[in-house]
Protein backbone atom coordinates (compact mmCIF):
# COMPACT_ATOMS: atom_id res chain seq x y z
CA UNK A 1 0.00 0.00 0.00
CA UNK A 2 1.63 3.25 -1.05
CA UNK A 3 -0.84 5.65 0.52
CA UNK A 4 -0.23 6.40 4.20
CA UNK A 5 -2.27 4.96 7.03
CA UNK A 6 -4.17 7.61 8.95
CA UNK A 7 -4.05 7.15 12.72
CA UNK A 8 -6.51 9.20 14.73
CA UNK A 9 -5.40 9.74 18.32
CA UNK A 10 -1.89 9.90 19.80
CA UNK A 11 -2.29 7.87 22.98
CA UNK A 12 -0.65 4.53 23.78
CA UNK A 13 -2.63 2.60 21.13
CA UNK A 14 -2.02 5.20 18.39
CA UNK A 15 1.67 5.57 19.27
CA UNK A 16 2.07 1.81 19.23
CA UNK A 17 0.34 1.49 15.85
CA UNK A 18 2.39 4.35 14.38
CA UNK A 19 5.64 2.78 15.59
CA UNK A 20 4.71 -0.65 14.26
CA UNK A 21 3.73 0.71 10.82
CA UNK A 22 6.79 2.96 10.52
CA UNK A 23 9.02 0.03 11.48
CA UNK A 24 7.50 -1.94 8.62
CA UNK A 25 8.25 0.91 6.19
CA UNK A 26 4.64 2.09 5.97
CA UNK A 27 3.99 5.83 5.86
CA UNK A 28 1.78 7.15 8.65
CA UNK A 29 -0.16 10.34 9.33
CA UNK A 30 -0.87 10.70 13.06
CA UNK A 31 -3.62 13.18 13.89
CA UNK A 32 -3.94 14.40 17.50
CA UNK A 33 -6.49 16.96 18.70
CA UNK A 34 -4.41 18.12 21.69
CA UNK A 35 -1.14 20.05 21.47
CA UNK A 36 1.04 17.05 22.30
CA UNK A 37 1.21 13.29 21.94
CA UNK A 38 0.87 10.73 24.75
CA UNK A 39 -2.84 10.50 25.39
CA UNK A 40 -4.37 10.27 28.86
CA UNK A 41 -1.20 9.16 30.70
CA UNK A 42 0.61 12.32 29.56
CA UNK A 43 -2.25 14.81 29.19
CA UNK A 44 -3.70 13.96 32.61
CA UNK A 45 -0.33 13.69 34.34
CA UNK A 46 -0.44 10.10 35.55
CA UNK A 47 2.20 9.09 38.09
CA UNK A 48 3.65 5.57 38.15
CA UNK A 49 2.06 3.07 35.80
CA UNK A 50 0.75 -0.43 36.43
CA UNK A 51 2.41 -2.91 36.24
CA UNK A 52 5.97 -1.65 35.68
CA UNK A 53 5.93 1.22 38.23
CA UNK A 54 7.67 3.40 35.62
CA UNK A 55 6.70 7.06 35.62
CA UNK A 56 4.17 7.79 32.87
CA UNK A 57 6.28 10.64 31.53
CA UNK A 58 9.22 8.24 31.08
CA UNK A 59 7.37 5.19 29.80
CA UNK A 60 4.84 6.89 27.49
CA UNK A 61 7.29 9.73 26.83
CA UNK A 62 9.65 7.16 25.28
CA UNK A 63 6.81 5.95 23.06
CA UNK A 64 6.24 9.54 21.94
CA UNK A 65 9.94 10.11 21.28
CA UNK A 66 10.31 7.10 19.01
CA UNK A 67 7.39 8.26 16.87
CA UNK A 68 7.73 12.05 16.84
CA UNK A 69 10.10 13.35 14.16
CA UNK A 70 10.59 9.86 12.73
CA UNK A 71 10.89 9.55 8.96
CA UNK A 72 7.65 8.34 7.45
CA UNK A 73 5.57 9.56 10.40
CA UNK A 74 3.72 12.80 9.78
CA UNK A 75 2.41 14.12 13.13
CA UNK A 76 -0.40 16.71 13.04
CA UNK A 77 -1.09 18.28 16.44
CA UNK A 78 -4.12 20.44 17.32
CA UNK A 79 -5.89 18.70 14.47
CA UNK A 80 -9.26 17.04 14.16
CA UNK A 81 -10.78 15.13 11.27
CA UNK A 82 -13.92 16.91 10.07
CA UNK A 83 -14.91 14.61 7.24
CA UNK A 84 -13.78 11.27 5.92
CA UNK A 85 -14.72 10.18 2.43
CA UNK A 86 -13.77 7.82 -0.35
CA UNK A 87 -13.33 4.12 -0.80
CA UNK A 88 -11.19 1.58 1.03
CA UNK A 89 -7.67 2.08 -0.33
CA UNK A 90 -8.43 5.66 -1.35
CA UNK A 91 -9.83 7.62 1.58
CA UNK A 92 -9.65 11.39 1.89
CA UNK A 93 -9.75 12.92 5.34
CA UNK A 94 -10.36 16.63 5.67
CA UNK A 95 -9.10 18.29 8.83
CA UNK A 96 -10.88 21.17 10.51
CA UNK A 97 -8.33 23.63 9.10
CA UNK A 98 -9.15 22.39 5.58
CA UNK A 99 -6.04 20.26 5.07
CA UNK A 100 -6.73 17.14 3.04
CA UNK A 101 -5.02 13.84 3.83
CA UNK A 102 -5.00 10.91 1.43
CA UNK A 103 -5.01 7.56 3.18
CA UNK A 104 -5.28 3.92 2.18
CA UNK A 105 -6.79 2.94 5.49
CA UNK A 106 -7.24 4.39 8.95
CA UNK A 107 -6.92 3.30 12.58
CA UNK A 108 -9.11 4.94 15.21
CA UNK A 109 -7.28 5.13 18.52
CA UNK A 110 -9.51 7.80 19.96
CA UNK A 111 -9.47 6.51 23.52
CA UNK A 112 -11.87 7.26 26.35
CA UNK A 113 -13.02 10.11 28.60
CA UNK A 114 -12.68 9.99 32.38
CA UNK A 115 -16.00 9.77 34.18
CA UNK A 116 -17.05 13.16 35.52
CA UNK A 117 -17.74 12.72 39.24
CA UNK A 118 -20.24 15.58 39.43
CA UNK A 119 -22.67 13.06 37.95
CA UNK A 120 -22.71 11.33 41.34
CA UNK A 121 -23.47 14.36 43.53
CA UNK A 122 -24.17 12.24 46.63
CA UNK A 123 -20.47 11.49 46.86
CA UNK A 124 -19.53 15.12 47.38
CA UNK A 125 -17.30 15.86 44.39
CA UNK A 126 -17.68 19.53 43.50
CA UNK A 127 -19.28 20.22 46.89
CA UNK A 128 -16.34 19.53 49.20
CA UNK A 129 -12.84 20.48 48.06
CA UNK A 130 -11.28 17.46 49.77
CA UNK A 131 -13.27 15.06 47.63
CA UNK A 132 -10.99 14.36 44.65
CA UNK A 133 -10.59 11.83 41.84
CA UNK A 134 -7.92 9.23 41.19
CA UNK A 135 -6.69 11.46 38.37
CA UNK A 136 -6.12 14.32 40.82
CA UNK A 137 -4.21 12.03 43.15
CA UNK A 138 -2.09 10.87 40.19
CA UNK A 139 -1.32 14.53 39.57
CA UNK A 140 -0.49 15.17 43.24
CA UNK A 141 2.01 12.31 43.09
CA UNK A 142 3.52 13.11 39.68
CA UNK A 143 3.87 16.82 40.53
CA UNK A 144 6.09 15.87 43.49
CA UNK A 145 4.02 17.96 45.90
CA UNK A 146 2.78 14.91 47.77
CA UNK A 147 -0.63 14.04 49.15
CA UNK A 148 -2.34 17.16 50.49
CA UNK A 149 -5.94 18.10 51.21
CA UNK A 150 -6.90 20.72 48.61
CA UNK A 151 -8.83 22.75 51.21
CA UNK A 152 -5.93 23.71 53.47
CA UNK A 153 -2.87 21.81 52.24
CA UNK A 154 -2.63 19.53 55.29
CA UNK A 155 -1.37 15.97 55.00
CA UNK A 156 -4.45 13.79 55.54
CA UNK A 157 -4.53 11.41 58.52
CA UNK A 158 -7.02 9.25 56.77
CA UNK A 159 -7.98 8.76 53.12
CA UNK A 160 -10.97 6.84 51.77
CA UNK A 161 -10.93 5.55 48.20
CA UNK A 162 -14.40 4.78 46.79
CA UNK A 163 -14.39 2.20 44.00
CA UNK A 164 -16.80 1.95 41.05
CA UNK A 165 -17.48 5.67 40.73
CA UNK A 166 -19.05 5.88 37.28
CA UNK A 167 -18.90 2.13 36.73
CA UNK A 168 -21.36 -0.71 37.29
CA UNK A 169 -24.13 1.78 37.94
CA UNK A 170 -27.47 1.56 36.11
CA UNK A 171 -28.59 4.80 37.75
CA UNK A 172 -26.29 6.72 35.46
CA UNK A 173 -26.36 4.34 32.48
CA UNK A 174 -22.93 2.91 32.99
CA UNK A 175 -23.25 -0.82 33.33
CA UNK A 176 -19.67 -1.76 32.52
CA UNK A 177 -16.77 -2.48 34.81
CA UNK A 178 -13.98 -0.04 33.98
CA UNK A 179 -11.49 -2.81 34.56
CA UNK A 180 -8.51 -0.76 35.70
CA UNK A 181 -9.77 1.21 38.72
CA UNK A 182 -9.32 -1.53 41.35
CA UNK A 183 -5.69 -2.03 40.41
CA UNK A 184 -5.08 1.70 39.96
CA UNK A 185 -6.63 2.36 43.39
CA UNK A 186 -4.48 -0.29 45.06
CA UNK A 187 -1.47 1.25 43.33
CA UNK A 188 -2.41 4.76 44.42
CA UNK A 189 -3.06 3.54 47.97
CA UNK A 190 0.44 2.07 48.12
CA UNK A 191 1.93 5.29 46.74
CA UNK A 192 0.07 7.35 49.35
CA UNK A 193 1.37 5.07 52.12
CA UNK A 194 4.90 5.44 50.76
CA UNK A 195 4.72 9.21 50.44
CA UNK A 196 3.12 9.79 53.85
CA UNK A 197 3.40 6.70 56.05
CA UNK A 198 1.19 8.28 58.71
CA UNK A 199 -1.76 8.46 56.35
CA UNK A 200 -4.13 5.51 56.73
CA UNK A 201 -5.84 4.43 53.52
CA UNK A 202 -9.21 2.67 53.42
CA UNK A 203 -10.70 1.30 50.19
CA UNK A 204 -14.50 0.89 50.02
CA UNK A 205 -15.40 -1.84 47.56
CA UNK A 206 -18.25 -4.01 46.29
CA UNK A 207 -15.97 -6.50 44.55
CA UNK A 208 -12.26 -6.35 43.94
CA UNK A 209 -11.13 -6.98 40.37
CA UNK A 210 -7.36 -6.79 40.47
CA UNK A 211 -7.32 -9.41 37.75
CA UNK A 212 -4.57 -11.85 36.79
CA UNK A 213 -1.16 -11.28 38.28
CA UNK A 214 -2.29 -8.02 39.90
CA UNK A 215 -3.84 -10.13 42.65
CA UNK A 216 -0.47 -10.57 44.32
CA UNK A 217 1.33 -7.40 43.29
CA UNK A 218 -1.48 -4.97 44.04
CA UNK A 219 -4.38 -6.44 46.04
CA UNK A 220 -2.24 -8.34 48.51
CA UNK A 221 0.89 -6.21 48.40
CA UNK A 222 -1.24 -3.20 49.33
CA UNK A 223 -2.58 -5.06 52.36
CA UNK A 224 0.44 -7.05 53.44
CA UNK A 225 3.22 -4.55 52.87
CA UNK A 226 1.38 -1.25 53.03
CA UNK A 227 -1.42 -2.04 55.49
CA UNK A 228 -4.14 -0.64 53.24
CA UNK A 229 -7.58 -1.64 54.55
CA UNK A 230 -10.46 -2.90 52.41
CA UNK A 231 -14.05 -2.41 53.58
CA UNK A 232 -16.97 -4.09 51.87
CA UNK A 233 -19.44 -1.25 51.59
CA UNK A 234 -21.15 0.74 48.89
CA UNK A 235 -21.05 4.30 50.14
CA UNK A 236 -24.42 6.04 50.35
CA UNK A 237 -23.21 9.61 50.72
CA UNK A 238 -20.28 11.83 51.58
CA UNK A 239 -21.10 14.79 53.80
CA UNK A 240 -19.16 16.95 56.22
CA UNK A 241 -19.33 17.60 59.95
CA UNK A 242 -17.85 21.02 59.34
CA UNK A 243 -14.29 19.87 59.98
CA UNK A 244 -13.84 16.55 58.26
CA UNK A 245 -15.66 14.59 55.60
CA UNK A 246 -18.19 12.03 56.79
CA UNK A 247 -18.44 8.84 54.77
CA UNK A 248 -21.75 7.07 55.24
CA UNK A 249 -22.77 3.63 54.09
CA UNK A 250 -23.32 0.10 55.22
CA UNK A 251 -20.55 -2.27 56.13
CA UNK A 252 -22.19 -5.32 54.60
CA UNK A 253 -19.90 -7.83 56.28
CA UNK A 254 -21.11 -6.82 59.72
CA UNK A 255 -24.53 -5.56 58.64
CA UNK A 256 -24.05 -2.20 60.32
CA UNK A 257 -24.34 1.35 59.09
CA UNK A 258 -21.07 3.28 59.20
CA UNK A 259 -20.47 6.99 59.46
CA UNK A 260 -16.73 7.50 59.53
CA UNK A 261 -14.70 10.74 59.45
CA UNK A 262 -12.09 11.15 56.72
CA UNK A 263 -9.72 13.93 55.68
CA UNK A 264 -9.80 13.11 52.00
CA UNK A 265 -12.12 11.04 49.81
CA UNK A 266 -10.88 9.79 46.44
CA UNK A 267 -13.27 8.73 43.68
CA UNK A 268 -11.87 5.84 41.65
CA UNK A 269 -13.42 7.16 38.46
CA UNK A 270 -14.22 4.87 35.56
CA UNK A 271 -13.67 5.06 31.83
CA UNK A 272 -16.50 6.56 29.80
CA UNK A 273 -16.71 6.24 26.02
CA UNK A 274 -14.90 9.17 24.44
CA UNK A 275 -17.21 12.14 24.80
CA UNK A 276 -16.77 12.76 21.04
CA UNK A 277 -17.79 9.23 20.02
CA UNK A 278 -21.09 10.31 18.42
CA UNK A 279 -19.16 12.71 16.17
CA UNK A 280 -16.45 10.14 15.47
CA UNK A 281 -19.15 7.60 14.61
CA UNK A 282 -20.81 9.88 12.09
CA UNK A 283 -17.58 11.26 10.56
CA UNK A 284 -15.98 7.85 10.00
CA UNK A 285 -19.22 5.92 9.45
CA UNK A 286 -18.45 3.41 12.19
CA UNK A 287 -21.02 1.82 14.50
CA UNK A 288 -20.94 2.22 18.24
CA UNK A 289 -21.79 -0.67 20.55
CA UNK A 290 -24.67 -0.41 23.02
CA UNK A 291 -22.41 1.19 25.64
CA UNK A 292 -21.23 3.92 23.29
CA UNK A 293 -17.74 2.60 22.50
CA UNK A 294 -16.65 1.94 18.91
CA UNK A 295 -17.96 -1.51 17.96
CA UNK A 296 -15.59 -4.27 16.91
CA UNK A 297 -16.85 -6.59 14.18
CA UNK A 298 -15.34 -9.76 15.47
CA UNK A 299 -13.58 -10.95 18.56
CA UNK A 300 -11.41 -13.69 17.10
CA UNK A 301 -11.17 -13.85 13.32
CA UNK A 302 -10.61 -10.21 12.40
CA UNK A 303 -8.97 -8.25 15.13
CA UNK A 304 -9.39 -4.48 15.04
CA UNK A 305 -12.01 -4.34 12.29
CA UNK A 306 -14.97 -1.98 12.48
CA UNK A 307 -18.10 -2.29 10.34
CA UNK A 308 -16.45 -0.14 7.64
CA UNK A 309 -13.77 -1.87 5.53
CA UNK A 310 -10.43 -0.11 5.84
CA UNK A 311 -11.29 1.56 9.13
CA UNK A 312 -9.73 -0.17 12.13
CA UNK A 313 -9.93 0.48 15.85
CA UNK A 314 -7.69 -0.18 18.85
CA UNK A 315 -7.31 0.60 22.53
CA UNK A 316 -9.79 2.21 24.93
CA UNK A 317 -11.90 3.44 22.00
CA UNK A 318 -13.39 -0.06 22.04
CA UNK A 319 -14.10 -0.24 25.77
CA UNK A 320 -12.28 0.13 29.10
CA UNK A 321 -8.74 -1.00 28.46
CA UNK A 322 -5.36 -1.16 30.16
CA UNK A 323 -2.34 0.66 28.74
CA UNK A 324 -0.47 -2.53 27.94
CA UNK A 325 -3.46 -4.08 26.16
CA UNK A 326 -4.03 -0.83 24.26
CA UNK A 327 -0.44 -1.06 23.04
CA UNK A 328 -0.94 -4.66 21.96
CA UNK A 329 -4.16 -3.75 20.16
CA UNK A 330 -2.38 -0.86 18.44
CA UNK A 331 0.12 -3.32 17.00
CA UNK A 332 -2.67 -5.71 16.00
CA UNK A 333 -4.47 -2.88 14.20
CA UNK A 334 -1.21 -1.94 12.45
CA UNK A 335 -0.91 -5.53 11.25
CA UNK A 336 -4.50 -5.45 10.00
CA UNK A 337 -3.91 -2.16 8.17
CA UNK A 338 -0.68 -3.43 6.56
CA UNK A 339 -2.42 -6.54 5.26
CA UNK A 340 -5.54 -4.71 4.19
CA UNK A 341 -6.44 -5.21 0.54
CA UNK A 342 -9.54 -3.35 -0.65
CA UNK A 343 -12.12 -5.66 -2.16
CA UNK A 344 -11.92 -5.87 -5.98
CA UNK A 345 -8.52 -4.25 -6.11
CA UNK A 346 -6.61 -7.53 -6.09
CA UNK A 347 -8.37 -8.67 -9.23
CA UNK A 348 -7.73 -5.33 -10.95
CA UNK A 349 -3.96 -5.62 -10.27
CA UNK B 1 -44.95 5.30 67.34
CA UNK B 2 -44.48 2.86 70.17
CA UNK B 3 -41.58 0.46 69.98
CA UNK B 4 -43.05 -3.03 69.83
CA UNK B 5 -39.94 -5.15 69.82
CA UNK B 6 -37.67 -3.58 72.40
CA UNK B 7 -36.00 -6.96 72.88
CA UNK B 8 -34.43 -6.62 69.43
CA UNK B 9 -32.71 -3.38 70.34
CA UNK B 10 -29.56 -3.18 72.41
CA UNK B 11 -30.47 -1.87 75.86
CA UNK B 12 -27.90 0.92 75.76
CA UNK B 13 -29.47 2.22 72.55
CA UNK B 14 -32.87 2.79 74.16
CA UNK B 15 -33.13 6.25 75.65
CA UNK B 16 -35.86 7.59 77.91
CA UNK B 17 -35.94 11.20 79.06
CA UNK B 18 -37.58 12.00 82.36
CA UNK B 19 -38.13 15.56 81.31
CA UNK B 20 -37.81 16.58 77.72
CA UNK B 21 -39.42 19.37 75.76
CA UNK B 22 -39.12 19.47 71.98
CA UNK B 23 -40.45 22.54 70.14
CA UNK B 24 -42.53 23.49 73.19
CA UNK B 25 -44.14 20.07 73.44
CA UNK B 26 -43.55 18.09 76.62
CA UNK B 27 -42.49 14.59 75.59
CA UNK B 28 -41.28 13.39 78.99
CA UNK B 29 -41.84 9.81 80.05
CA UNK B 30 -41.41 6.32 78.73
CA UNK B 31 -43.83 6.62 75.85
CA UNK B 32 -41.39 8.89 74.06
CA UNK B 33 -38.59 6.36 74.18
CA UNK B 34 -35.90 7.06 71.58
CA UNK B 35 -33.58 4.67 69.80
CA UNK B 36 -30.11 6.14 69.39
CA UNK B 37 -28.19 5.63 66.17
CA UNK B 38 -26.34 2.38 65.84
CA UNK B 39 -23.95 3.40 63.14
CA UNK B 40 -20.22 2.89 63.61
CA UNK B 41 -18.55 6.24 64.01
CA UNK B 42 -14.82 5.57 63.95
CA UNK B 43 -11.97 3.18 63.28
CA UNK B 44 -9.04 2.60 65.61
CA UNK B 45 -6.21 2.82 63.08
CA UNK B 46 -3.69 1.09 65.39
CA UNK B 47 -5.65 -1.98 66.38
CA UNK B 48 -4.48 -4.37 63.67
CA UNK B 49 -0.85 -3.42 64.18
CA UNK B 50 -1.12 -3.93 67.94
CA UNK B 51 -2.61 -7.40 67.67
CA UNK B 52 -0.27 -8.34 64.81
CA UNK B 53 2.64 -7.47 67.09
CA UNK B 54 1.59 -10.07 69.68
CA UNK B 55 2.63 -13.73 69.29
CA UNK B 56 0.14 -15.53 67.04
CA UNK B 57 -1.32 -12.40 65.44
CA UNK B 58 1.39 -11.91 62.82
CA UNK B 59 -0.64 -13.04 59.77
CA UNK B 60 -3.95 -11.31 60.47
CA UNK B 61 -3.50 -8.92 57.52
CA UNK B 62 -3.79 -11.83 55.08
CA UNK B 63 -7.47 -12.52 55.81
CA UNK B 64 -9.92 -12.21 52.90
CA UNK B 65 -13.05 -12.96 54.90
CA UNK B 66 -13.99 -16.29 53.35
CA UNK B 67 -15.25 -17.67 56.66
CA UNK B 68 -13.44 -21.02 56.48
CA UNK B 69 -12.26 -20.54 60.07
CA UNK B 70 -15.74 -19.96 61.44
CA UNK B 71 -17.10 -22.90 59.45
CA UNK B 72 -14.38 -25.17 60.81
CA UNK B 73 -14.63 -23.88 64.37
CA UNK B 74 -15.32 -26.30 67.22
CA UNK B 75 -16.62 -23.60 69.54
CA UNK B 76 -18.79 -21.98 66.87
CA UNK B 77 -20.63 -25.29 66.49
CA UNK B 78 -21.73 -24.90 70.12
CA UNK B 79 -21.98 -21.13 70.33
CA UNK B 80 -22.85 -19.29 67.09
CA UNK B 81 -21.70 -16.04 68.70
CA UNK B 82 -18.14 -17.34 68.57
CA UNK B 83 -17.09 -16.10 65.14
CA UNK B 84 -13.34 -15.73 64.40
CA UNK B 85 -13.99 -14.45 60.85
CA UNK B 86 -16.05 -11.58 62.23
CA UNK B 87 -13.53 -10.64 64.91
CA UNK B 88 -10.68 -10.68 62.42
CA UNK B 89 -12.66 -8.23 60.28
CA UNK B 90 -13.34 -5.96 63.28
CA UNK B 91 -9.67 -6.01 64.26
CA UNK B 92 -8.40 -5.35 60.75
CA UNK B 93 -10.58 -2.27 60.43
CA UNK B 94 -10.19 -1.16 64.04
CA UNK B 95 -13.80 -1.49 65.22
CA UNK B 96 -12.77 -1.63 68.84
CA UNK B 97 -16.16 -1.06 70.46
CA UNK B 98 -17.68 -3.88 68.46
CA UNK B 99 -14.90 -6.26 69.44
CA UNK B 100 -15.26 -5.36 73.12
CA UNK B 101 -18.87 -6.51 73.03
CA UNK B 102 -17.53 -10.04 72.61
CA UNK B 103 -14.62 -9.77 75.01
CA UNK B 104 -16.10 -12.36 77.37
CA UNK B 105 -16.26 -15.12 74.78
CA UNK B 106 -13.14 -14.57 72.69
CA UNK B 107 -10.94 -16.40 75.23
CA UNK B 108 -13.09 -19.52 74.85
CA UNK B 109 -11.07 -20.69 71.84
CA UNK B 110 -10.01 -24.27 72.59
CA UNK B 111 -6.99 -24.13 70.26
CA UNK B 112 -8.07 -27.20 68.30
CA UNK B 113 -6.50 -25.54 65.23
CA UNK B 114 -9.15 -26.80 62.81
CA UNK B 115 -9.33 -23.21 61.53
CA UNK B 116 -5.57 -23.18 61.03
CA UNK B 117 -5.80 -26.15 58.66
CA UNK B 118 -8.91 -24.81 56.89
CA UNK B 119 -7.53 -21.31 56.25
CA UNK B 120 -6.58 -20.79 52.57
CA UNK B 121 -4.56 -17.69 53.39
CA UNK B 122 -2.50 -19.12 56.26
CA UNK B 123 -3.80 -16.51 58.67
CA UNK B 124 -3.50 -18.97 61.59
CA UNK B 125 -6.81 -17.86 63.17
CA UNK B 126 -6.05 -19.86 66.32
CA UNK B 127 -2.97 -17.71 66.84
CA UNK B 128 -5.01 -14.59 66.16
CA UNK B 129 -7.56 -15.64 68.80
CA UNK B 130 -4.72 -16.16 71.26
CA UNK B 131 -3.20 -12.78 70.42
CA UNK B 132 -6.60 -11.11 70.69
CA UNK B 133 -7.31 -12.61 74.12
CA UNK B 134 -3.83 -11.50 75.13
CA UNK B 135 -4.47 -7.99 73.78
CA UNK B 136 -7.73 -7.77 75.75
CA UNK B 137 -5.83 -8.70 78.92
CA UNK B 138 -2.94 -6.31 78.29
CA UNK B 139 -5.36 -3.48 77.61
CA UNK B 140 -7.20 -4.27 80.84
CA UNK B 141 -10.47 -5.11 79.09
CA UNK B 142 -10.63 -8.63 80.53
CA UNK B 143 -9.18 -10.35 83.60
CA UNK B 144 -6.59 -13.01 83.00
CA UNK B 145 -8.15 -15.98 81.24
CA UNK B 146 -8.05 -19.41 82.95
CA UNK B 147 -5.54 -20.62 80.37
CA UNK B 148 -3.27 -17.66 81.14
CA UNK B 149 -3.54 -18.49 84.85
CA UNK B 150 -2.59 -22.07 84.10
CA UNK B 151 0.32 -21.06 81.88
CA UNK B 152 1.63 -18.68 84.51
CA UNK B 153 1.46 -21.26 87.28
CA UNK B 154 3.05 -23.90 85.09
CA UNK B 155 5.85 -21.77 83.73
CA UNK B 156 6.32 -20.10 87.11
CA UNK B 157 7.18 -23.46 88.64
CA UNK B 158 9.47 -24.37 85.78
CA UNK B 159 11.31 -21.09 86.03
CA UNK B 160 11.63 -21.36 89.81
CA UNK B 161 12.72 -24.99 90.18
CA UNK B 162 13.46 -26.30 86.71
CA UNK B 163 10.66 -28.84 87.19
CA UNK B 164 6.93 -29.02 87.62
CA UNK B 165 5.04 -30.85 90.27
CA UNK B 166 1.69 -31.79 88.75
CA UNK B 167 -0.33 -31.86 91.95
CA UNK B 168 0.86 -28.40 92.88
CA UNK B 169 0.17 -27.05 89.40
CA UNK B 170 -3.39 -28.34 89.65
CA UNK B 171 -3.91 -27.12 93.21
CA UNK B 172 -2.55 -23.65 92.56
CA UNK B 173 -4.46 -23.37 89.29
CA UNK B 174 -7.73 -24.10 91.09
CA UNK B 175 -6.84 -21.61 93.80
CA UNK B 176 -5.97 -18.89 91.25
CA UNK B 177 -9.21 -19.42 89.35
CA UNK B 178 -11.25 -19.77 92.54
CA UNK B 179 -12.43 -23.27 91.74
CA UNK B 180 -13.04 -25.92 94.44
CA UNK B 181 -10.17 -28.34 94.81
CA UNK B 182 -12.46 -31.34 95.18
CA UNK B 183 -13.45 -31.64 91.53
CA UNK B 184 -15.38 -34.87 90.97
CA UNK B 185 -13.16 -35.97 88.10
CA UNK B 186 -10.06 -35.27 90.17
CA UNK B 187 -11.37 -37.25 93.11
CA UNK B 188 -12.14 -40.14 90.78
CA UNK B 189 -8.66 -39.92 89.28
CA UNK B 190 -6.92 -39.94 92.64
CA UNK B 191 -9.06 -42.82 93.90
CA UNK B 192 -8.26 -44.82 90.78
CA UNK B 193 -4.57 -44.13 91.20
CA UNK B 194 -4.63 -45.10 94.88
CA UNK B 195 -6.20 -48.46 94.13
CA UNK B 196 -4.38 -49.41 90.96
CA UNK B 197 -0.94 -47.82 91.05
CA UNK B 198 2.09 -49.76 92.41
CA UNK B 199 2.91 -48.66 95.95
CA UNK B 200 6.46 -47.78 94.97
CA UNK B 201 5.31 -45.10 92.52
CA UNK B 202 2.74 -43.73 94.92
CA UNK B 203 5.48 -43.29 97.50
CA UNK B 204 7.69 -41.50 94.99
CA UNK B 205 4.82 -39.17 94.08
CA UNK B 206 4.12 -38.46 97.74
CA UNK B 207 7.80 -37.72 98.38
CA UNK B 208 7.86 -35.35 95.41
CA UNK B 209 5.00 -33.32 96.89
CA UNK B 210 6.78 -33.03 100.22
CA UNK B 211 10.35 -32.58 99.00
CA UNK B 212 9.70 -30.38 95.97
CA UNK B 213 12.69 -31.58 93.96
CA UNK B 214 14.69 -29.04 91.98
CA UNK B 215 16.93 -29.28 88.96
CA UNK B 216 20.55 -28.98 90.02
CA UNK B 217 22.53 -25.86 89.06
CA UNK B 218 19.33 -24.19 87.86
CA UNK B 219 20.12 -20.63 88.98
CA UNK B 220 21.96 -19.63 85.80
CA UNK B 221 19.18 -20.97 83.56
CA UNK B 222 16.56 -19.27 85.71
CA UNK B 223 18.28 -15.91 85.32
CA UNK B 224 18.48 -16.34 81.56
CA UNK B 225 14.83 -17.41 81.26
CA UNK B 226 13.63 -14.57 83.49
CA UNK B 227 15.59 -12.10 81.43
CA UNK B 228 14.03 -13.43 78.23
CA UNK B 229 10.51 -13.46 79.67
CA UNK B 230 10.85 -9.88 80.86
CA UNK B 231 12.13 -8.85 77.46
CA UNK B 232 9.18 -10.46 75.65
CA UNK B 233 6.63 -9.08 78.09
CA UNK B 234 8.08 -5.59 77.77
CA UNK B 235 7.90 -5.92 73.99
CA UNK B 236 4.27 -7.07 74.18
CA UNK B 237 3.35 -4.17 76.45
CA UNK B 238 5.15 -1.75 74.16
CA UNK B 239 3.29 -3.24 71.16
CA UNK B 240 -0.08 -2.38 72.63
CA UNK B 241 1.06 0.90 74.11
CA UNK B 242 0.39 -0.31 77.67
CA UNK B 243 2.40 0.86 80.68
CA UNK B 244 3.79 -1.17 83.60
CA UNK B 245 3.44 -4.86 84.33
CA UNK B 246 0.43 -6.91 85.15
Amino acid sequence: MTKPVLIVGGGPAGLSAAHALASAGQKVVLVEKEDRLGGAPILDGYAKLVPSHEWAKDAIGAMVDRVQGREGVDVRLNAQVQSFEGEPGAFTATLKDGTKIEAGSTILTTGFTHFDSVNKPEWGFGTFPDVVTTVQVEQMISSGKGIRCPSDGRVPDRVAILLCVGSRDRQIGREWCSKICCTVSANIAMEIRELSPKTNVYIYYMDIRTFGLYEGDYYWASQEEHKVKYIKARIAEVTSDGKRLLVKGEDTLIKRPVSIPFDMVVHAIGMDPNVDNMTISSVFGVDLNKYGYIAKQSTYAHLAETNRPGVFVAGAATGPETIDDSIAQGQAAAMAALNFKPAGKVAAE
Amino acid sequence: MPIHEKSLIRKENLVENESLVIDGVDVSGHWSTFITGRSLTDYNDDMQDEIAALPGGENIHRCWQCGSCTNACTVNAVNPEFNPRYWIYLIRLGMEEELLRDKDIIWQCVSCNKCTYACPRDVVPEGVMKATAHWLELKGHTPKSPSTEFDEEFSGQVIKTGKIEESRVIMNFFRRTEQPLAQPWLVALIKGLAFRFPVFYLMRMGMAVVRRPRTRNWAKSRRAINEYVQEVEAANRAAVGAKGGH
